[in-house]
Formats: C-alpha cells, structure tokens, sequence
C-alpha cells in the first residue's frame, strides 16, 4: 500500500486531503509543517509527499530541497495557492513531479497522486527490464521543442504563435485518456494555470497547465471525436490547441529545451533511477582521486592503469557483477565522487587480498577501497553493519558480548576465565573521532 | 617458548574447540600461552570505517603487550594481519607512532614501543618458531590414514609486503607441512587460495554463502575426509554456516571442519575429547572412526 504524506499549515486541509487518500486506499500521514514533517520522514519512507508551498518555519520548497537530497525516489507534489510559471518550473526543476492549485477538489488530488505512483511503478517496470537486457520503455522528446518537464510542450510554429500539448511522459503516466475538455478559441490561458482537463480511466481528471500566456487561437477538434492521438501522437496529430501569445520569449524562458532538457533527463537517469549508462561531465569531482590518496591506504590511486587484473581474481565479482574494482577505480579517477560514496557496491569488498597481490602497479585496491569506505563514512554513507559493530565494541570491546555465564561455560570446559565489561573501546572512539563522525551522520 | 595469547573476538565465543586445542597442543609441545587482560578486539572491522581508530585498538593491544615483555601468538588470521600491520607502522613512521602514543595516554621511548614485538599467527609460531622437526619428535600416532584439504584463508600471508617473505601467498606450504607432519596426506584441489567469504558475511548473506559453497565443492569433490582450517572467520563460514549452505543450494557435503590444532593434537596422542571435537558443528564422528 502507498504510503503518502500531507504537509499544510491549516489544519481543515490536512483533514480533507487525508479523508481523500484513504478512501483511495492509501496509508496516510500529516504534518502541520515542514519540520515536523523531516521528523516522520526519520522514522518511516513515504512514497509521494504532497506539500503546501508556503508553510511557517521552513518552506514547501526547501523541504522538497531536502526530500529530494535524502531520497531522489520519494515524490513530492507542491500545494500552491496561486499558480505561477515560475514555482511550477523551479519546483519541477528541483524534482517535484507535479503541483496542485487551491481549492482543489478531491478527484484532482487523487488523479494526481495517483499518477505519481503509477509513474513509479512505471519507472520500476523499467529498471527491471534494464536488468534483464529487455528494451524498457523510451520516452520521445523531440529536441526543436520547449518542455514543462513530464507535462507538456510548446512547437513554436511563428513569431508569436505556438502548438502546445502533452509531452510522452505525462501520457504514458495517465493510461488511455478517454476524453477531453478543450478550451475554446478566443480563451484566454495564464501559463502555469489550468487551460485544459483530461479524463482516464476511471473517470480519473487530469488538470492540464498551460505551458505559455495567450489567447487559443485554434483547437485540435480531432480530440473530441478520438482521444487516443493523445496517447499514440502526443506530439503530432496529438497536439492541443494553437495559442497567439504576446510574451512568448518571457514565456519561453521559463521553460526546458535543448541542453537544458538534456541535464534535466540524465540528473533523472542517474540520480532518481541509478542507471550506470550516463556520465555527467558537470557533476565529476576531478579532486576526488586526490582526496582518496591523501586517506591512509589511498595513496596509489593514481597509478592504476586500468589492466583489470584485479577485477578478473575477484571471488566476488564472481558472484556479483556489482562489485568490479576497476569499474570503482575508473569511477574514482574520473570524479564521481557521489555515486561512490552513495553505492552499496563499496561495501562488498571481502578483504581478501587477491587483486593486491597481483596487481602489477601495485595500486592496493583492498586499501583503497577502505580509502573510499573511509571517506563514505565521515559523509554520512556507511553500512548499518558496520554502525552495527562499531556499537557492540563500544559497549563490549569485542564484536561478542563475553558475561559471566559465558565464563561459567569456559570454565565448565576447562577454559580461563575472560574479563568481561566494557573495555577501553568507546573512550577510544571519542579519542580518535570517530564518535562524532557518526553522530553527524544520525543526525 | 612463551608468548601472549591474543584470542581476538571470535575465538573465544564462536570457536571454543580451536581454543581448548590450541592450549592442549601448546601445552604438550612446551609452549606457555599467556593470558593478558589488556587485549580487546584487534580493530579489524574498524578499518573499513576509520582508519584512526583502527591504528589506536591495534595500537593498545600491542602495548599491551610490549607492557609485559611478550610476543604474541594469535589464533585467527584477520588478528593476525591487523597486528602485524599496525605493529610495522608505528616501527617505521614516527609521525603516526607519536600520535598514537598521544592518543592513548603514553610516552614514546618508555617502553621502546611495538619496535620490539613480534606478532605472528600460531601456524606459523609452530612452523618457523617450534619446527617441523621438533613436531615430528612429539608426534605419537600417525594419521596416515588420513587425507585432508588445508585452507589458507587469506590474511595468514597477505598481504605480503607486511609478512616479510614468509610462505609464498600464491603458492603456500607451511600449512600443509605442518599437516604432514601428523601423517596426513595434504591434497591438492580445485580453487585453494579462494576466499571463505566471512567478510561480506554481515553485508550480503547471499554473496558470503557463494563463496563457501564453491569452496565447500571443491574440497568434496578432491575426496578429503576433511578440512583443516586456521581462522575462526573460516570456521564461521565452512563449519558454523555449512548447513546453512546446504540448505540455500540443494546438496550436502557432510565435511568436517577441523582446526589444525585439532589435528595435530590427534597426532600427539591427546584424546579427542580434550581436543574440542564435541563442539565441531559438523561431527567429525567417520574421521574419528577412521583413524581409530
């Protein structure tokens, strides 16, 4: 069952919008604020979080900064009391999937929460194929147009004249669009308001924000008679309305194309769907290779030239393509410092020794990757077996607890006696740092 | 001979039987293993996570030691390497030893200190230290009947450049000369230098269970009647999990897992029941039978 969050000020909201979901079928929470929200974020993983934008305390925008920080897969959806372009663009930016204007009735809250999930289940199925080597789904965005990121584009067909419609993505998140409520010509639309419904499955309303500012001039009267170009021609047969605008480079500036676009899909790639297929040249750290050969045991790093002899001896690479020393080196060289530290991968290092022993430039992986671990940790990144050890030795100086029934056993069995207690560890954790380092990372 | 008994974490809970048969076999051969209260965990698994707290839980453990004027004896290989690690640091980088005497509260030149300790691992106290023919002097019932796999590990030998040329890490023999020793036949078989897995044990169940599957295999498959092991971790992983690997792929080995002190204590006419053999988890009752 989805698990949603709702984070607004007014208490009356957070009482309709909780009454909705459930009914829906999904297991909610709410948040009087952005704080108390960080809270139950703690505690529990919440699937879409749907946020007022103005809130006391920290902002609907800064607590999507930080949802996004800590967990690029939990969606969040912004609560606007006013539309404007610019809060749609910058929050998509910063990865919201969508937004919703007050007052909203409770059938846009469900079809827009619940086009958020289907999204996620969509980019699951993906992943999974990728796994598999099956051609996953493909998402079309023709490079000569202008994007609200996975909602809608504009095709500049004049000066002052623009086609707009909805883009792949949002298609392939609504299903079947059964029908459409067009405006008619002469409306005048506001970019970043609603100009436009869709209908799906299930009756399911689909809010359609306008892209650019103007008058429709024309309307894609095809749609009434057959919705389905939506989906199979979202951007050809399938386009909208046609709208005469007088601001159209103000509106224009506000939207994503080219390589603008282009960042904005591989930031999604990498970040929110951890393909290993892109590298974003503008997100390596060239200082990372250094800071790895500053960390004891790192110093070798750069003499590595990538022969993978040490990834052909691996015995765990044997079992699990994930962990490939010379991929982690090449990724550590060229700079990508964060998918490092972040992945799970560097974890599975069995200290064998094997790929030190052969590697002909005498690189020590097995140091460097304890280098890398190193450096994970005092980032925040380590593995709950290892916080897990740390604690037993803080409170037992050993990874076994020794008492006195273990004793009264030993001796049953003719062994000695052995101290039991705390030890000297934990004084010397706070010695040597170590305790503060993982205070900041519960923290 | 007399050195300080450095037991480590594991040893002492999970592998009673390779500690009861260490004390017994060391008795017998004259060498007096010595208790220290000071000793605490190595500081291996601190390694992966903060490499300053590891030198200092190394650190307090040799000067433990140095404290008393011992050399130390340890029974399991990723202690082994720890100690032996750290030890060559602080001899060798000023820089470190001084801040880590800081750290702990000590002065450097009180006790000269870790310039003078030796840390090796049991295995090889008794092949370079005692001798292979001071061994065979003591040995009273040869186990020719029997045929045994050894495995290495991995931290008795590497890595290499902090071991001073002991053994040869790609192609050991120490281990499998102390074996024939008892008059065992050691063989050969597929894969010896692969890893037991037991550090990806708390991280990946799966990947660890793996690796001593194919291990497991390859000893079955060469006909041993068993294994002969010298670290607790591998023991945690052949003998402790062996069920467990039987279960997760659909067979059975049914192998005993012996420590080597176990087997060599057999050889020097100790009774098995002083050798800890009721605590092996896999019994080792048709070896026993074997040999008589």
């Amino acid at each position: 069952m989805a698990r949603i969050l709702v984070v607004d000020d007014e208490p009356i909201v957070l009482d309709g919008c909780e009454a909705t979901l459930t009914k829906t079928g999904y297991d909610v929470d709410t948040a009087l604020s952005a704080e108390e929200a960080l809270m139950r974020i703690k505690t529990g993983r919440y699937n879409v979080i749907v946020t007022d934008l103005k809130l006391p305390g920290l902002s609907g925008m800064q607590l999507l900064k930080t949802v996004k920080d800590k967990d690029p897969e939990t969606d969040t959806i912004m609560i606007t009391g006013y539309a404007t372009v610019q809060t749609a663009v910058e929050a998509m930016r910063l990865g919201a999937f969508d937004y919703i204007s007050k007052p909203f009735t409770p059938d846009e809250l469900r079809s827009i929460v619940g086009r958020a999930i289907e999204r996620r289940r969509l980019l699951g199925e993906e992943r999974l194929k990728a796994t598999k080597n099956r051609v996953a789904f493909e998402y079309n965005m023709p490079a000569d147009l202008y994007y609200l990121p996975e909602h809608s584009w504009v095709r500049r067909m004049t000066e002052n004249t623009v086609d707009i419609g909805i883009d792949d993505v949002f298609q392939k998140t609504i299903g079947i669009v059964t029908d459409i409520e067009l405006p008619s010509a002469g409306t005048i639309i506001e970019q970043g308001n609603a100009y436009a419904e869709l209908y799906g499955i299930a009756g399911r309303l689909y809010k359609l924000w306008a892209p650019v500012s103007g008058q429709v001039v024309a309307v894609n009267e095809k749609l009434k008679k057959d919705s389905s170009l939506l989906n199979n021609e979202p951007y050809g047969e399938g386009w909208i309305a046609r709208v005469e605008s007088t601001e159209l480079d103000k509106d224009i500036a506000n939207l994503l194309s080219g390589d603008a676009m282009i960042q904005w899909w591989l930031r999604r790639e990498i970040v929110e769907r951890k393909t290993d297929r892109y590298v974003q040249v503008s997100a390596l750290d060239p200082d990372f290779k250094h800071e790895i050969a500053k960390e004891p045991g790192g110093e070798n790093i750069k003499v590595c030239f990538g022969c993978g002899i040490c990834t052909a001896t691996c015995p765990i690479r044997e079992i699990d393509t994930r962990y490939n020393p010379r991929k982690i080196i090449r990724m550590a060289i060229l700079g990508m410092r964060e998918r490092v530290l972040k992945s799970d991968f560097i974890w599975l290092c069995s200290t064998c020794y094997a790929c030190t022993e052969r590697c002909p430039q005498d690189v020590k992986f097995t140091n460097i990757i304890n280098a890398i671990k190193n450096i994970a940790v005092k980032e925040g990144y380590i593995h709950h077996a290892f916080t897990a050890q740390v604690d037993l030795l803080a409170k037992h100086g050993r990874l076994y607890e020794i008492d006195e029934f273990d004793n009264r056993r030993r001796e049953k069995i003719g062994l000695p006696e052995l101290w039991t207690g705390k030890g000297s560890a934990e004084k010397i954790f706070k010695t040597s740092g170590l305790v503060d380092i993982l205070k900041r990372e519960a923290e | 001979m007399k050195y300080a008994l450095f037991l480590g974490c594991t040893a002492p809970t999970k592998a009673r039987n390779y500690e009861i048969s260490t004390r017994k076999v060391a008795e017998t051969l004259g060498i007096e293993l010595i208790d220290l209260t000071g000793f605490e965990c190595c500081g291996f698994p601190l390694k992966s996570v903060h490499y300053e707290s590891f030198l200092l839980m190394a650190a307090r453990n040799l000067y433990a030691a140095e404290d008393v004027g011992l050399n130390i004896c340890v029974l399991c290989s990723a202690c082994t390497g720890t100690l032996t690690e750290v030890n060559r640091e602080l001899a060798s980088n000023d820089k470190i030893r001084q801040r880590v005497l800081s750290k702990l509260g000590k002065q450097d030149g009180e006790y000269g200190f870790a310039q003078n300790i030796k840390v090796k691992h049991l295995i090889r106290i008794l092949h370079e230290d005692l001798g292979l023919q001071k061994i065979s002097s003591k040995i009273r019932r040869k186990l020719s009947n029997l045929t045994v796999a050894a495995h290495y590990g991995c931290h008795y030998l590497k890595p290499s450049d902090i071991y001073d040329n002991y053994d040869d890490p790609e192609n050991p023999h120490s281990l499998d000369e102390l074996i024939e020793v008892t008059g065992a036949r050691s063989i050969n078989y597929e894969e010896r230098e692969r890893c037991c897995g037991a550090g990806v044990l708390a991280i990946d169940e799966d990947i660890a269970l793996s690796m001593a599957q194919k291990k497991l295999e390859n000893v079955k498959a060469s006909g041993a009647d068993a294994i002969i092991l010298m670290c607790p971790f591998c023991g945690a992983m052949y003998d402790e999990n062996q069920k467990r690997v039987e279960t997760k792929f659909q067979t059975n080995f049914d192998l005993p897992v012996l420590y080597y002190p176990q087997l060599l204590g057999l050889a020097l006419g100790i009774d098995q029941k002083q050798l800890g053999f009721n605590l092996n988890k896999v019994k080792a009752y048709s070896l026993l039978e074997k040999i008589g």
